[in-house]
């Protein structure tokens, strides 16, 4: 009976207990998803809409920043489609881009410090954690012509850009 | 894409820095990015690695490494990757996603 009761002892020690660490590291990091695909609506023959009132969806994208003021969102609205069916004629563009929804109440002011030029809007990630934009795009056919059916498709850039 | 400021380290060739990345795909409808290196004006600028453009599924990780000419980097860089988008059936707009890395002599 002695003997048995050895290996229950041995196993009872505290050093045999097993510790396995977990180490994290937070860095400075961005992460870009794809929070909503746009879609364009047709509302009259000659216009392409991602407004909802026009039957568009707006695209939205999820920027996600671990430490704050590391880097900057920089959104670019189309200004060409990247396919199309062949087009005759000039197309106008115009578009914005804005906060949609966001993660953390400091980053209530992003809308209205960003700075737009050109087709790019830049919104300065000052605080960490989630914010969504969605961007709006409108392509108009030159002189109100009807578009030639068949695919549009324009890309916004977004982009995420170390400080 | 990490890190934010990467650390440059010698590589085995004479005058060419290393930088060590890594990329996370946190894009569903995204598989393949691609590897560029632009001056602060966004003007290419010659580096070597082993896959331009690499496959990276949902949720997985994969670590690259960037070799940089010295005589390059007397201002800063900007090590990016580019998503690359497949052409829809449907009329929409793609997104088309880009993430920078600052490439500095001495990292923040």
């Amino acid at each position: 009976m002695k003997y048995l009761a050895i290996p229950l002892i041995a196993l009872a020690s505290p050093a045999l207990a097993g510790s396995v660490d977990i180490v994290g590291n937070v860095e400075a990091k961005c992460v870009i998803q794809t929070d909503k695909s746009g879609v364009y609506g047709n509302p009259t023959a000659s216009t392409l809409s991602t407004s909802p009132s026009d039957g568009g969806v707006l695209p939205v994208v999820r920027f996600d920043v671990a430490i704050a003021d590391y880097y900057t969102a920089n959104i670019t609205h189309p200004s060409s489609f990247s396919s199309s069916p062949a087009l005759t004629d000039s197309v106008a563009w115009t578009g914005s881009t804005s906060v949609s929804k966001t993660s953390d109440a400091g980053m209530s002011g992003y809308d209205s410090a960003k700075i737009v030029y050109d087709n790019t809007t830049v919104f300065d990630l000052t605080v960490a954690g989630s914010t969504w934009f969605s961007t709006s795009s409108t392509a108009t056919y030159a002189a109100s012509k009807p578009f030639t059916g068949g695919t549009y498709t324009a890309v916004v850039q977004a982009e995420c850009i170390a400080k | 894409m990490t890190p934010a400021y990467p650390k440059l380290k010698p590589s085995h060739v004479y005058g060419v820095a290393k930088v060590e990345m890594s990329l996370f795909n946190q894009r569903q409808d995204v598989k393949y990015y691609q590897v560029e290196l632009f001056d602060l004006g966004f003007n290419s600028v010659p580096f070597s690695t082993t896959y331009r453009i690499m496959k990276v599924d949902y949720k997985e990780r994969k670590d690259f490494e960037v070799y940089i000419r010295r005589s390059d980097l007397g201002n800063p860089l900007y090590l990016c990757t580019i998503s690359k988008v497949v052409k829809p059936r449907s009329s929409s707009p793609l997104i088309s996603s880009r993430i920078c890395s600052k490439v500095m002599e001495k990292a923040k």
